[in-house]
């Protein structure tokens, strides 16, 4: 049995309440870093119930239930894995599996070449160094359990250096798969990213999970960095299986010219929470934050967004989208957060959720904390049913009401797909966005 | 057979009864015009016969094609052969034109078993009647209507209607919002499609559109009901006369 087998094992003795204690792999710094957020959490514990920033989300579920890390990478079954694989489509693949990185199942071709990659895995050796002034800065804005829990306990996780000037090309694919177990288990997701100064580059990442009828609770945390002059795109698609909960943590912090541009899709997960916070440290840095969420059934789709325009001249740009069927729920809390001396700052929010049944529910509120007086904050809202007017065009043409109702929420969705910079990208969230919503048509016909 | 036989069509919207006993035959080949006041019941009777939902039918019959139609999805109206030209067709923003109208065309010949139309076929049939219709080609890569002028839509609806190639056309008012030279080039497109196995049902408020699109016969909407029916020439005494002197007639 390998070492990892058996720190894995003390783990899971570790019993109920206290956190998960992820491996140190002999590194001293790694065994430091996971005690130290592991004590942050004994003390801020989950957040509470009448928590501002969690009151609209329902943890019991979470709370309730014993999730054990997942002790060694479970089977993948192949055509599981080709159907989330974008190696295909020209994407590096970089595929953790159960938390652990599995190399067998990644395409990396020539990015090792391009950009520094170092598993959080290797930290015992050379890479702590390369990785440790980075591990933790950035996600210190986001002071939840969630965040906590994440730091005490990953296995492995990604770090990821574009150096200065380079574009990396391609878009890299980072899936994070969780496989099927026989009891609850937690994964802890963990990247990280700094692009240097004039840096490019695409980051999707993937959450997908084996359908199972074990719960799973994937609570991952992402720190990026965006370096002068930078421009990274960076997406997150969310679409595991119904058993599951997700928790993500996104802290970004943007430099001087950087361009920063970012989607969360969520299609997938019972339950959803992210919460991105993005500082634009530095005058003239952009960032444009979107979201589309794709709904039904009992699902709940959480999205908190933090801007925090710390200097002055940043314009930043945001719209959040969503569709929800069924019983589903969604919520919106976009807060602009405007420093003294964030002067000229541009900022437009938007949030507009399209209900495709009466039963569905949406909270949307934006929340303007302005300090400096010379500033453009500009926000909107807009929740209500498909268009009756439009729906009935369309059908009094020959189209089927499924076929209609593609055509109309595919149009809703597709003014936020239009905005992901990446063609390859751009396409493939096409293609998956009319899938989901295709899916969603046929079951509400069917009920 | 008659294309269309319309039988004491009572119909009401919120609880409030709008039409109130239409009687309407049209046989194929015929041309019918409908005039009346605003508010008489005329785009009622239009969308009630195209499947709106909001309108409750109360009472009657609509046979088309020799099956009852009003009990049928707006959409497999569509497929039977009815299209509706609308007063004021709606902006579908994100929604090619091209997309949609390709959409429409295939699901219509799925219904009449015919084969679905490719890419190639579809643009050659569209090319064709854009030019009849002298639209220009960038109306197809348009969201639906978006920002298209009230003329430019009254001439997307007719162009949609010469390619879907209904059995029974219903046009609303498509005469109003039209220049003089698009009134001509509709009135060709609407007039190429007369034959003798197609219906047409023409609301509108003036006589000059039948100047062009000749009509068989001419039905007058008041309050729910027809109050008179005639030729050709009963538009023009309404012309001349307005709406008045029915109200004794009737
Ligand atoms: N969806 C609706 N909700 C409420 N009232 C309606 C609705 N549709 C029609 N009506 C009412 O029904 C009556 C008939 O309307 P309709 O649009 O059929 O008239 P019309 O003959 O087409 O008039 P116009 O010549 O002005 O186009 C009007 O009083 C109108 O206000
Ligand atoms: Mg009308």
């Amino acid at each position: 049995m390998t070492q990892m087998a058996q720190v894995n094992n003390q783990r899971s003795d570790q019993a109920r309440n206290s956190p998960v204690i992820g491996p140190d792999y002999g590194s001293r710094w790694l065994a430091d870093f996971h005690q130290a957020a592991a004590a942050a959490f004994d003390r801020i514990g989950y957040p509470d119930a009448d928590d501002e920033q969690w009151r609209f989300i329902n943890l019991s579920p979470i709370r309730k239930t014993t999730f054990h890390p997942a002790v060694e990478p479970g089977h993948v079954p192949p055509q599981e894995l080709a159907k989330l694989s974008l190696a295909d489509r020209g994407f590096y693949e970089l595929v953790f599996v159960d938390g652990m990185f599995s190399p067998a199942h990644s395409h990396t071709g020539d990015l090792a070449d391009k950009i520094e990659l170092c598993r959080f895995k290797d930290a015992a050796g050379k890479d702590a160094q390369r990785i440790s002034p980075y591990l933790g800065q950035e996600l210190s804005a986001l002071s939840n359990g969630f965040a906590a829990l994440n730091s005490a306990g990953f296995a492995d996780g990604l770090f990821l250096n574009v150096p200065a000037g380079v574009a990396v090309g391609r878009p890299i694919h980072i899936l994070w798969l969780t496989t099927r177990h026989s009891r609850p288990v937690v994964v802890f997701p963990r990247l990280s990213v700094n692009a240097c100064d004039h840096a490019q580059a695409t980051v999707l990442q993937t959450f997908a999970s084996l359908d199972s009828d074990q719960p799973v609770l994937t609570n991952a945390a992402v720190e990026v960095v965006s370096g002068r002059e930078s421009q990274l795109e960076l997406i997150t698609v969310e679409r595991e299986a119904s058993h599951a909960f997700h928790v993500t943590n996104q802290a970004v912090r943007v430099h001087t010219g950087a361009r920063l541009q970012t989607l969360t899709f969520n299609s997938g997960a019972l339950l959803v929470r992210n919460n991105l916070h993005v500082q634009l440290a530095e005058p003239f840095a952009q960032a444009t934050i979107n979201g589309l969420t794709i709904s039904s059934g009992h699902q709940h789709v959480d999205n908190h967004t933090t801007l925090d325009h710390a200097r002055e001249n940043c314009p930043s740009h945001e719209l959040y989208k969503s569709l929800l069927a069924g019983n589903a729920g969604g919520v919106f809390r976009g807060k602009i957060l405007v420093r003294p001396d964030a002067q000229k700052t541009d900022s437009k929010q938007t949030s507009k959720t399209m209900l495709l049944s009466d039963d569905a529910v949406m909270n949307s509120q934006p929340q303007l904390e302005i300090y400096a007086n010379d500033v453009k904050c500009t926000h909107g809202s807009t929740t209500g049913p498909i268009d009756d007017e439009q729906l009935f065009y369309l059908r009094s043409r020959g189209v089927s009401a499924v076929k209609a109702r593609s055509l109309l929420t595919y149009a809703f969705a597709g003014d936020v797909l239009n905005r992901v910079l990446n063609p390859v990208t751009r396409e493939f969230l096409s293609e998956l966005t009319s899938d989901c919503l295709h899916r969603m048509h046929i079951d509400a016909v069917g009920s | 057979m008659a294309l269309l036989e319309v039988k004491n069509l009572h119909a009401t919207v919120q609880g409030r009864e709008i039409l109130k006993g239409i009687d309407l035959t049209i046989n194929p080949g015929e041309v019918h015009a409908i005039m009346g006041p605003n508010g008489s019941g005329k785009s009622t009777l239009a969308s009630v016969l195209a499947g709106r939902e909001n309108y409750e039918v109360t009472n009657g019959s609509a046979i088309f094609n020799g099956k009852e139609i009003l009990h049928m999805s707006p959409d497999e109206r569509a497929c039977e052969g009815l299209f509706l030209a609308f007063q004021y067709p709606v902006e579908i923003p994100g929604v090619s034109t091209s997309y949609f109208l390709k959409a429409a065309v295939n699901a219509i010949r799925k219904y009449r078993g015919e084969p679905e139309l490719d890419a190639m076929d579809f643009l050659k049939l569209i090319k064709e009647k854009m030019k009849l219709l002298e639209m220009d080609q960038s109306f197809m890569n348009r969201s639906i209507n978006e920002g298209f002028s009230g003329g430019e839509k009254k001439r997307n609806e007719i162009f949609q209607m010469t390619v879907l190639d209904p059995k029974l056309c219903i046009l609303d008012e498509t005469d109003s919002g039209l220049d003089i030279d698009a009134l001509k080039i509709v009135s060709q497109g609407v007039n190429a499609l007369r034959n003798s196995t197609r219906g047409i049902l023409l609301v509108t408020h003036y006589q000059r559109l039948l100047n062009y699109i000749v009509p068989d016969f001419v039905h007058v909407l008041r309050d729910g009901k027809i109050i008179k029916s005639g030729d050709k020439s009963l538009a023009l005494e309404l012309e001349a006369r307005g709406y008045g002197w029915l109200e004794n007639a009737a």
